[in-house]
């Protein structure tokens, strides 16, 4: 990190200055994309499309949540994908209990995603691996214990019907139940990041986790509860995904991991940390839904989607990651 | 007067007129020196006085800006260590730079080892190796055992001997001595004498006297970047070394000092036989409220870790710390700035420990009274800006609002920033590492009146400071660390640039007054 004193900016009006760079371009990304869209088929701009759109963003938007809290300490979570898998299965599991057993399915399911969170949070925190090497660990822990709960085929219970509700359901006219738990989710992150003594440590921690740590912050506690909360809230994206499909599956989280870092980067959160707003993530989230979209409605095979997303990883790295300064 | 008159062939090394800035620093200027063959040439100087750079400049590691330098006559210029060490200049530095797990001969060969068909010929290296280690009096060594089972000494004798391995016409021992006993020391003497009969140049950088007595032919001392004399060794008394060394006038930009009641109430803050590891001894002192005591002594004696030990951030120190006549038990910053215990610690290197720079002003004046502004985990963000905004006025820190990144402000700003940040704790001891490095004047005699507004307040301020004028100016009291021990206590106006460079250097107390 360069730190020399620099020359003091021009300041640029307060709404702008507030504003960053990153997330005007990601905001600009989506319309860009609407445009392209509406030049395939006109029903790209039809409120009943972007309302799909919104609905099937949500359930990255909840997982990407977890991963922002993550990467703004300058970690990160590969154990997303089974994190995601578990929660949908174990509530599955849950359900099959009998009438206990389908009150208790959307707590178990998270609680089971808190600890793979916990175990991450041990590792990083206390045992000083490296989040890298310690979620992908636990990520194929959770998948063998999956493999060996199912027996290598997907589960036959299905989702209890509280957990369709939420992922299918209409409490609001005209707003699906998922748009308005991201909603929430984001909500309470805006607040927790914002307004919260855990909020200010994680960036701090993100920024400089020594300073943090002289500065009085119980840091390793602040980590392990960064990673508690989005091993939770993988688990939780976990059971809306299976009550969105009425049953889990074995691989239903492999396709989260690489979308929901890229959407926190793109949103602007700089992957070393310390960096980055929940509005740029929710950018961010609705910009990868919608090129998914677009991708999938131009034919693109899989194999392409996934040389995009890398490629525009990789671009949003070079432009925001390496210019700390640059807010 | 200033260097011996060459007249026939040229000496070995010349340095000429060489100057070195960094930033607005002036590290060097207009340094002379003269390298004789066959000779031990001491470089003396306190701290900041140029030596390190000097070496820097001979070692190739950073390039003057001005300036030249000759070997034997001819104009060299070095792009980096391995350059140097090939035109025959090699440094053996202060820290050692050993890889732990590789075998001796492999690091004694590992910046250029010998090659056949591409791959490292591991005989070749190995009677390299041999050689060098012989020549460095250290033949006990087997090359191929792991330099983490070796003894420090043993290791301190391999870096010469991997110096060796180059074959150096001039090598330069930075602070060889420092990590080793008097029995390994008297080891490297003879071996470095024995280099000399040789035919080597060695430039030897020290700052025990006793050593450079024993040991040099020539002694150069900087100051201030310059090079102030070169004299033989034995002509000028310990106390005329030590006059050259500090050598400027005294400025009196410092507030007032008060008389020192005499009270009866424990001391705000204690330290019983406090250690750790190998870098502090036995340290015992107290500081009383309102006191402002000063840590002196040559950089790197133990008076940052003696801080970060009191602030709870070292694991396993000995000895005991107690807060108003009470112990405490200091297991982490967080118990250390407790309410009870009331410390803050004003860490060295504000851009790596004191602040985020691409955070707020608000953020990080914040940041250590989060608990002191919440409520079940939420900031009160009114109580947060009233205190900011106190914190502000007091020490007038100048900045685009609250709302900019820290890391727009000036160096004396941001000072100011991490000050405050740890005065919003209201703290009743104040540990200071060193908080005027780097910062212009005018903020530096604020944070001088403000350290005295504190003491006058009723805090207990513990200080430890590389400028001797600070110490002079601002403490009652001044604690001389050396080796990771207190050697000496001096109050009011026994601080005298004179008494704490002597007991910085260790000198015999009672020589130097007669001396002097």
């Amino acid at each position: 990190m360069s730190d020399t004193t620099r020359e003091q900016p021009m300041t640029p009006p307060k709404l702008l200055r507030r504003l960053d760079p990153a997330i005007s371009t990601a905001f600009a990304c989506i319309i860009l994309l609407l445009v392209i869209g509406s030049f395939y088929s006109t029903s790209f701009l039809s409120p009943e499309y972007l309302l799909q759109q919104l609905k099937v963003a949500s359930f990255l938007g909840v997982i990407a949540t977890g991963m922002m809290i993550v990467i703004l300490l300058g970690q990160i979570d590969l154990s997303v994908p089974w994190s995601v898998a578990v929660g949908g299965m174990m509530a599955c599991a849950a359900a099959a209990y009998g009438p206990a057993g389908e009150i208790l399915a959307i707590p178990f399911g998270i609680l089971c995603g808190m600890v793979i969170g916990l175990a991450n949070g041990i590792g990083v925190a206390y045992l000083r691996i490296p989040s890298m090497i310690i979620t992908l660990a636990t990520n194929a822990v959770a998948q063998g214990l999956m493999v060996v709960y199912t027996g290598g085929f997907s589960p036959q219970d299905s989702a209890t019907s509280a957990m369709r509700y939420l992922a299918t359901g209409f409490l609001l006219p005209g707003v699906p139940n998922a748009v308005l738990i991201w909603a929430i989710v984001g909500a309470a992150a805006v607040f927790v990041l914002t307004r919260t003594t855990f909020g200010r440590s994680v960036y701090g921690i993100g920024n400089r986790e020594r300073a943090a740590y002289l500065s009085g912050i119980n840091t390793r506690r602040i980590v392990l509860i960064a990673f508690v909360v989005s091993g939770a809230l993988s688990a939780f994206g976990g059971v809306l995904l299976a009550g969105y499909a009425s049953k889990a599956a074995q691989s239903m989280g492999d396709t989260y991991l690489l979308p929901s870092i890229a959407a926190v980067v793109l949103g602007g959160t700089s992957i070393l940390g310390g960096r980055g707003s929940y509005l740029g993530t929710v950018a961010g989230v609705i910009l990868i839904t919608l090129l998914q979209s677009i991708l999938s409605v131009m034919q693109m095979p899989e194999a392409g989607r996934q040389i995009i997303y890398g490629v525009v990883i990789i671009a949003m790295l070079l432009l925001y990651g390496r210019s700390p300064a640059n807010r | 007067m200033t260097i011996s008159d060459a007249s026939a062939a040229p000496p070995l090394f010349r340095m000429d007129g060489v100057s070195k800035r960094y930033g607005g620093v002036r590290a060097l200027e207009n340094a002379e020196l003269t390298v004789e063959a066959g000779r031990i040439h001491a470089i003396l100087g306190e701290n900041g006085a140029g030596k390190s750079t000097l070496i820097k400049i001979m070692a190739g590691v950073v390039a003057p800006d001005e300036g030249r330098m000759l070997l034997e006559g001819n104009p060299v210029s070095f792009r980096s260590p391995a350059e140097a060490s090939a035109a025959g200049v090699t440094c053996v530095f202060q820290e050692l730079s050993l890889i732990p797990d590789l075998s001796v001969a492999d690091n004694i060969s590992i910046s250029n080892p010998p090659r056949r068909f591409g791959l490292i010929d591991r005989r070749a290296q190995r009677l390299i190796a041999e050689e060098a280690l012989a020549r460095a009096g250290a033949d006990d060594v087997h090359p191929r055992a792991l330099i983490k089972d070796l003894p420090l000494s043993r290791r301190q004798l391999v870096e010469i001997a991997k110096a060796l391995a180059w074959k150096p016409r001039i090598l330069i021992l930075d602070e060889g001595t420092s990590a080793l006993t008097a029995a390994d020391v008297a080891k490297v003497f003879s071996v470095l004498k024995r280099l000399r009969a040789e035919g080597l140049a060695l430039l030897y950088i020290s700052h025990r006297m006793h050593e450079i007595a024993e040991l040099a032919d020539q002694c150069t001392v900087f100051r201030n970047g310059r090079n102030i004399l070169s004299f033989a060794a034995g002509t000028r008394t310990d106390s005329e070394i030590v006059e050259m060394m500090i050598g400027r006038e005294y400025s009196s930009a410092f507030p007032p000092k008060p008389e020192r009641a005499t009270d009866k109430a424990p001391p705000a803050l204690e330290c019983r036989k406090l250690g750790w590891m190998d870098s502090l001894r036995d340290i015992s002192f107290a500081v009383g409220k309102g006191e402002v005591v000063g840590l002196g002594g040559l950089d790197g004696q133990g008076q940052r870790e003696l801080l970060l030990a009191l602030f709870g951030v070292l694991r396993g120190t000995t000895g005991s710390v107690l807060v108003d006549g009470k112990p405490v038990a200091l297991e982490s910053p967080k118990a250390a700035s407790d309410a009870e215990v009331g410390m803050a610690l004003i860490p060295e290197d504000r851009k790596t420990e004191g602040l985020m720079l691409p955070m707020t002003v608000r953020e990080n004046l914040s940041f250590a009274v989060l608990d002191r502004i919440s409520s079940g985990g939420i900031i009160d963000r009114d109580k947060e800006a009233r205190l900011i905004d106190d914190m502000v006025k007091l020490l007038a820190i100048k900045s685009d609002g609250i709302d900019v990144p820290v890391g727009a402000l000036s160096g004396g700003n941001q000072q100011k920033v991490v000050i405050a940040k740890w005065l919003m704790r209201q703290p009743r001891i104040i540990l200071l590492n060193d908080p005027t490095r780097g910062i212009d004047v005018g903020t530096k005699h604020e944070i001088y009146q403000l350290l005295r507004r504190l003491a006058d307040a009723g805090a207990a301020i513990l200080f430890y400071s590389t400028d001797y004028d600070e110490l002079i100016g601002c403490c009652d009291r001044v604690l001389v660390v050396y080796d990771g021990g207190i050697v000496r206590e001096l109050a009011d106006d026994d601080i005298t640039q004179h008494a704490l460079i002597a007991s910085a250097l260790n000198v015999e107390g009672k020589t130097m007054e007669t001396a002097a």
